[in-house]
């Protein structure tokens, strides 16, 4: 069955199951590959996209029930200052190894940066407390996310 | 528009028609457990039915009396962000703030997190800590039911076929304190065991409600607890004695978190620690 979803700013029409979720419409029908499907029970958050402005998981979300929400994936933030700044911290900093992880970590961590301009690094390490990344020992990245909240300091 | 077997009611009434009358069918509040069980085939309704289109289900409302509604579609996060839940109130938001991590929080709803009964689960000792009482909506109306009564067994509640939950009743804040314990393997995790306690202090003393999670198939609570703790609030033995009290009430399970035996000999510890702090947050205010 065709449903209207709002996915970046534009109106998409997908085919969608009563048991598929956003992440299969996003990923296998509209190819926005960023959000990735990495244990599908809510708990990796490889897939964490913004939903009407929050972080939440789009495996756990029914995509007939996001009829009338704004989704933002990573690819919708691409010309967003602030992500900018966090892509260019995660660069340089060496916060990406496998890169897995990156695109749920950066959604958080720009919902986080957009509620506190200047988080301490206990709250960088809770607002980022639900995406695993299996590789780096998330002290770089953490370190990325306090260098780009500097970099946000006029 | 429209996929065949999905509803998002507008009304309670209407929800509560749809579940009575839709052979298989579930209903769907943050889905954060409903769909992780569909993505595994551990459930796969024949119909689902939405409640994100209730308005009347969303958000925290004042009462009359002082009291306060949680409507059974309130994000964690908006718990656990309501400075209005104060004094013995405050057990709800501290088990809210605890429960999983900040993206879980925006999804999961009070309504599927009771209505799933998870023993494990952050919120039920809490509401019975609160002396909460739980809206039930079927197609002939509504009820409420205590909190310590809606629990019945593991993943069993008073809800029967085609009901489900509406809000949350909490009675007006009464100063004092109130605070979870969650112990569990890293932080963001199901407990291992949890402890919850509100605290009311006024020129009669001290009345205490406390309840254990994570230890049985409902939350654990024994009356002789809130007696001793009210009693001789602060004194180490009575909290020893407390703690004893719903360690013997307790009925645990052996699990991939701990053994049956290690959530008894933790729950008087976890007791202490829980009393202590209440008593420390009452003498700072
Ligand atoms: C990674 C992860 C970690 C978690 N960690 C914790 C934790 O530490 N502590 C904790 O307490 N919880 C935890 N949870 C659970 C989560 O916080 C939610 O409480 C839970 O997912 C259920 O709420 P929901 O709104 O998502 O319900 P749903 O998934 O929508 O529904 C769950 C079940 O309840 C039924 N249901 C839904 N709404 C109602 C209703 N109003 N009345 C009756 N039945 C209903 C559904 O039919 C379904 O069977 C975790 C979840 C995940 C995915
Ligand atoms: S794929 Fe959604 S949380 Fe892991
Ligand atoms: S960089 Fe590999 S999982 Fe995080």
């Amino acid at each position: 069955m065709t449903l209207a979803l709002s996915i970046n700013g534009r109106i998409r029409q997908v085919q969608a199951g009563l048991s598929d979720t956003l992440l299969t419409v996003l990923r296998d029908q509209l190819l926005l590959t960023a959000a990735k499907r990495g244990c599908n029970q809510g708990v990796c958050g490889a897939c964490t996209v913004l939903i009407d402005g929050r972080p939440q998981r789009a495996c756990l979300s029914l995509a007939a029930n996001c009829e009338g929400a704004a989704i933002t994936t990573l690819e919708g933030l691409q010309r967003d200052a602030s992500m900018a700044r966090l892509q260019k911290a995660f660069a340089a900093t060496g916060a990406v190894q496998c890169g897995f992880c990156t695109p749920g970590v950066l959604v958080s961590a720009h919902a986080l940066l957009s509620h506190n301009a200047d988080p301490r690094t206990d709250e960088i390490r809770a607002g980022l407390s639900g995406n695993l990344c299996r590789c780096s020992g998330y002290r770089k990245i953490v370190d990325a996310v306090a260098e780009a909240a500097k970099e946000a300091k006029p | 528009m429209s996929v065949p077997g999905f509803h998002r009611p507008k009304s309670v009434e209407d929800a509560a028609r749809l579940l009575a009358e839709t052979d298989g069918a579930r209903c769907l509040s943050g889905g954060a457990t409903l769909v992780a069980m569909m993505n595994a085939s551990l459930a796969e309704p024949k119909a689902i039915v939405s409640l994100a289109g209730i308005p009347e289900l969303a958000g925290i409302a004042e009462l009359a009396n002082g009291g306060f509604r949680i409507g059974a579609m309130t994000r964690h996060a908006a718990t656990a962000g309501d400075a209005r839940l104060a004094g013995t109130l405050a057990v709800l938001r501290d088990a809210a703030r605890q429960i999983a991590n900040p993206v879980v929080r925006n999804m999961g709803t009070i309504g599927g997190s009771i209505g799933f009964a998870d023993p494990a689960a952050d919120y039920p000792p809490a509401l019975v800590a609160a002396n909460a009482e739980v809206e039930i909506a079927n197609a002939a109306g509504r009820r409420r039911v205590a909190a310590r009564d809606f629990f019945v067994d593991w993943y069993t509640t008073a809800c029967g076929p085609g009901e489900f939950v509406t809000g949350v009743y909490l009675p007006p804040p009464r100063p004092g304190a109130g605070l979870y314990k969650k112990l569990a393997r890293v932080s963001g995790d199901f407990a291992i065991a949890s402890v919850a306690l509100s605290a009311a202090k006024d020129a009669n003393g001290v009345s205490i409600r406390i309840a254990v999670g994570g230890c049985g198939p409902r939350p654990i609570r024994a009356d002789a607890a809130d007696a001793l703790l009210s009693a001789k609030f602060g004194d180490a033995a009575a909290a020893a004695a407390a703690g004893e009290a719903l360690a013997a009430a307790a009925d645990p399970v052996d699990d991939v978190r701990a053994s049956a035996e290690y959530r008894r000999l933790v729950i008087p510890r976890l007791v202490a620690e829980t009393v202590a702090h209440a008593r420390a947050a009452l003498e700072a205010r």
